[in-house]
């Protein structure tokens, strides 16, 4: 159960409304920011024209945000998000709280008895499995199905969507610019007066979810290459979670995991269309105001350990063989993270060095690229290509290729040309960017959680600030053996 | 468009259990929406007929500094012969790598990505695209850079021969991914031994020439076979006159496309499986729909959003994926093809020992829709869907030039986005159970399974097995993708 306490209309309201524009010569980002007293940020960005606005709202948790025993449990509960509130999903509260009750205390006690002990007894666990899909029936009565989402639909929400990665998760609906209040209703009442119901069967759905992408070729091995190369911080397991835990994650993880996470102080709500801002303002004030705030949320404790050796890993299984090479960089906001993002794009595409050296002159690849990926707490700078089979290359002469390219930035650093075409291509694509009011919904809101929406703009002039000398001196320092993970994949039926 | 349609409300229920709440968190019924207008973009204000008969589709949209630019041909992979299988997809990889008269290939992607724009080709099923996005100031290489590509290409043989080797490495993988399994082989079932599903082998891509490609893009790529869309920070008529003058220089050729056969026989009704040794089935149950031009279309689209295709609203999502919890992905859905009949199917991937439980709810579903009229509630919640996301549409200029572009292309009404919320708002409960009942036939399903045979076949309590209960087992093997023969 959910126990927040409601102090209505008590707060007095004192906004911070400011207006902040950004720009470069070409670059230009306008967006609104109040801040609620509660601590919740509102950000808009009007765009007039078509009568469409995208409504999201993200919270400051992933997966990264679990420990052993409740893997997966950021994205379970996304999915629980949709399962009703106190208001929504139920024709008779009370009556629908009585059963629910009842059903955690059967389905708690089938839980010790399957995993607490060796031996359960099964006769038990199969009867009280009867009895609580008996009242799963009985509850059926007072549920109303998908009732937040079929009525986003039935107001014409489109792009109706939730997502959790390892640092954010994210509920997304674009709706007429005349019905945002009915975003702000909804969202406010499941933050505030969610209430999980189906949880079971909702479990079931994400295992199906999990076996999905268990059968698509290479997850198992990526899973365990990205398990073997951050083995302290929680980037270690997947956002989709262990399957063990998935079983036995519990009703109250799940509770306790929203009430720490879902307060107004740990989210941000983006608005991105044709509507006013004071409307806007206006409504949050209504809805998400009388939200009282929650503790304040400690950052993540364990960041990654030097690894003083290499690591090493091979599997095989369907799909393409590939190679891949890991290397711990810093987080996001790093100094030395502008010059490793350019040295990512002068690797990669389809004119990047890799594709140039591997693809095309050499012949021995059918892909090659580099990424940079720094994160928000540890960084990762990946390379990864795959083999040309049909002229007997292997991964691992593919290893030997991609150290010499590396061996030569370190020495050689790149060419005037290929940094400022890094620059054009990062420039162009962040303009680009802000085409989409979805894709740019997503970008401000989530940058905004970690290290201000404004970090979007820095980190580009940032960017065109880096020099040849900038990269060979961060290639020296990261892409060093001891430094590194280095995983073969082979083309393998077997399994 | 004049009146949306406004919530119909039963406002009976609720509010007095819930004791605690405020006047925030009530049933969003009670919400009061201000009226919203919103008159559909007109196709005839953006169109142009250049040079040589070009047409063009053209809006102003000057907020950001980028242009969007794209060619649709009127041509694709159902015009390449049995024998040449793979011709699209080598085309796709050389027209811009295989370089021009002029350029090579990699000269035009190092200009693309120095100037921070994208470039891109596809070879579709009836259409081909060539897509462009550059900053405005760099409009006038960016166009110069685009209709070298579209009128001039050399496939060059290196582009070729790099292009071939891709491709051969992606196809000996082609049996590894059961959905890819599954799309490829339920449309070979459906559609038979025709020119919608050739498939590629290596044998065929080897045999591909620069000549085969000459000759294809000779055939098909000249200003009256191709539509042009574009949208950004440009002036209109110095677009037009900018394009002028590489149309004037392109020639017209007469052309007259391939006839391809209408004709598809009815596969033998059953269970079709694939054996692969998963932890899920994937299932595909269907046969084939109709086209979009169908007078029904718009009550087929109202109807299968109440079957299976409105997500969690939709019959099967709710059943088989929110009660049941048998699935992730579940549904039903009608696919179109422009000119043929699409398809249409129920879906589902769930764990082995639930398939055939899976397969029977959603036949369950089709039998429903087919017999007795959807709710009130249902048809509520459908066409205001509908009707209040209309303007989706139109979020994205290029897109919109796009659609308008694929309109003319493919013969449609211009009048389509004018008139479809009167289509929509035309649809009644009878109309939906008379579609079903015309477009649904459970006497013709093809159950198609990727999975692993043991377990599914066995089943479980709710729905032992074996599966020949759903229908007569055909157990197919697939081709070796590399040789298209079978393995043994």
């Amino acid at each position: 159960m959910i126990q927040k306490k409601l102090l209505l209309f008590l707060f007095s309201f004192f906004f911070l409304l400011s207006l902040v524009s950004f720009s470069s010569a070409q670059v230009k980002l306008e967006v609104k920011e109040q801040v609620l007293p509660n601590g919740m940020k509102i950000l808009m960005i009007p765009k007039p024209g078509v009568p469409r606005v995208v409504c999201h709202i993200y919270y400051k948790v992933g997966s990264i945000n679990e420990r052993p025993g409740i893997t997966g449990i950021a994205h379970i509960h996304e999915h629980m998000m949709f399962k009703g509130t106190r208001v929504m999903g139920v024709t008779d509260f009370q009556a629908d709280d009585a059963l629910n009750r009842q059903i955690d205390e059967l389905m708690d006690k089938i839980y010790h008895e399957k995993y607490w002990k060796k031996d359960g007894d099964q006769q038990k666990i199969a009867e009280w499995e009867k009895q609580a899909e008996e009242l799963m029936k009985a509850e059926k009565k007072y549920i109303i199905k998908d009732d937040l989402w079929e009525t986003y639909m039935k107001n014409g929400g489109t792009g109706l969507n939730a997502s959790t990665s390892d640092e954010v998760t994210g509920y997304y609906v674009t709706l007429p610019s005349n019905k945002v209040e009915l975003q702000m209703m909804l969202e406010s009442d499941r933050m505030m007066n969610s209430y999980f119901r189906e949880f079971y069967s909702e479990k079931d759905v994400v295992m199906e979810e999990r076996r999905l992408s268990e059968n698509s070729p290479g997850f198992f091995f990526n899973e365990q290459v990205r398990a073997a190369f951050y083995t302290a911080s929680p980037y270690h397991w997947e956002v989709i979670g262990w399957m063990d835990d998935l079983k036995k994650i519990t009703k109250n993880d799940l509770i306790a995991f929203h009430n720490k996470y879902y307060v107004p102080n740990n989210a941000v709500a983006i608005y991105v269309g044709d509507f006013k801002p004071e409307e806007i303002i206006k409504l949050a004030e209504k809805y998400f105001g009388p939200i009282p705030r929650g503790e304040d949320i400690e950052p993540i404790r364990t960041g990654e350990p030097p690894q003083y050796s290499q690591k090493r890993m091979s599997g095989e299984g369907p799909g393409l063989p590939n190679l891949q090479i890991w290397f711990h960089i810093p987080p996001e906001g790093h100094p030395d993270i502008p010059a490793l993002n350019i040295l990512a794009s002068i690797l990669s595409g389809e004119t990047g060095r890799l594709n140039k050296s591997l693809v095309k002159e050499k012949d021995m690849a059918i892909r090659a690229m580099a990424m940079s990926r720094p994160q928000w707490y540890v960084g990762a700078f990946t390379f990864n290509a795959i083999p040309k089979m049909q002229k007997g290359v292997k991964p691992e002469d593919l290893e030997k290729e991609i150290w010499e390219e590396i061996e030569k930035i370190k020495k050689d650093g790149v060419t005037p040309e290929e940094l400022q075409k890094a620059k054009n291509k990062t420039e162009a694509a962040f303009i680009r960017g802000l085409e989409s009011p979805m894709f740019l919904a997503m970008r401000v809101g989530r940058a905004e959680l970690n290290r201000g929406w404004r970090s979007l703009l820095t980190d580009l002039e940032d960017m065109k600030k880096v020099t040849s000398d900038d990269i060979k001196r961060v290639a020296a320092k990261y892409m060093v053996k001891d430094n590194c993970l280095v995983a073969i994949y082979s083309r393998g039926l077997g399994r | 468009m004049k009146k949306y349609a406004v919530l119909v409300l039963s406002l009976i229920l609720i509010l007095s259990a819930v004791s605690f709440s405020s006047a925030q968190w009530t049933r969003p019924e009670n919400l009061k929406f201000p009226p919203l207008k919103f008159q559909p973009p007109n196709p005839a204000n953006f169109r142009v007929v250049l040079a040589n008969g070009l047409r063009a589709y053209v809006m102003e949209e000057r907020t950001l500094p980028i242009i969007n630019i794209t060619a649709i041909i009127n041509a694709g992979s159902l015009y390449v012969p049995k024998e040449k299988a793979g011709l699209d997809a080598l085309l796709s990889e050389c027209l811009i790598k295989g370089g021009t008269k002029t350029r090579t290939g990699s000269a035009i992607e190092e200009r693309i990505d120095f100037l921070g724009g994208t470039l891109n080709f596809n070879v579709g099923e009836r259409t081909a695209t060539l897509t462009m996005s550059v900053l405005s100031k760099d409009l006038d290489e960016g166009l110069d850079l685009f209709f070298d590509v579209l009128m001039n290409p050399e496939f060059r043989d290196d582009s070729l021969k790099l292009a071939k080797g891709r491709l051969i490495e992606q196809l000996r993988s082609a049996n590894d991914n059961p959905s890819q399994v599954l799309a490829r082989e339920f449309q070979k079932v459906l559609y038979g031994d025709h020119p919608l599903t050739y498939q590629e082998t290596k044998a065929t891509i080897e045999g591909l020439t620069a000549a085969d490609l000459k000759a294809f893009h000779g055939k098909y790529f000249f200003p009256k076979n191709i539509i042009i869309a574009a949208a950004g920070d440009f002036s209109r008529d110095q677009l037009k006159n900018k394009i002028n003058k590489y149309a004037a220089k392109w020639a017209n050729k007469s052309l007259s496309f391939p006839a391809i056969s209408q004709n598809f026989l009815q596969p033998e009704p059953g269970v079709y499986f694939i054996q692969k040794k998963i932890n899920q089935g994937y299932v595909s149950v269907g046969h084939l729909g109709i086209e979009d031009t169908n007078p029904d279309y718009f009550a087929v689209q109202v109807m299968n959003f109440i079957l299976g295709g409105g997500s969690f609203t939709s019959r099967i999502t709710s059943k088989v994926r929110s009660d049941e919890g048998l699935a992730y992905n579940t549904g039903s859905r009608f696919t179109y093809r422009w000119g043929f009949p699409g398809t249409f199917s129920g879906y589902v991937q769930t764990k082995s020992e639930t398939v055939g439980y899976a397969i029977s709810l959603i036949l369950k579903e089709f039998e429903r829709i087919r017999q007795q009229l959807v709710s009130d509630a249902e048809m509520e919640t459908a066409i205001n869907y509908y009707l209040e996301s209309f303007a989706d549409f139109f979020q994205s200029p290029i897109g919109t030039m796009v659609n308008f572009a694929n309109l003319e292309l493919q013969g449609k009404p211009m009048n389509y986005y004018a008139t479809y919320l009167d289509k929509i708002k035309a649809v009644t409960k009878e109309k939906v159970l008379e579609v079903a009942k015309k477009y649904i036939h459970p006497d013709k399903m093809v159950i198609m399974i990727v999975g692993d045979w043991e377990p599914c076949n066995k089943g479980s309590d709710k729905f032992p097995g074996p599966l020949d209960k759903l229908g007569k087992i055909h157990r197919v093997k697939l081709l070796n993708p590399l040789t298209g023969q079978l393995e043994d």
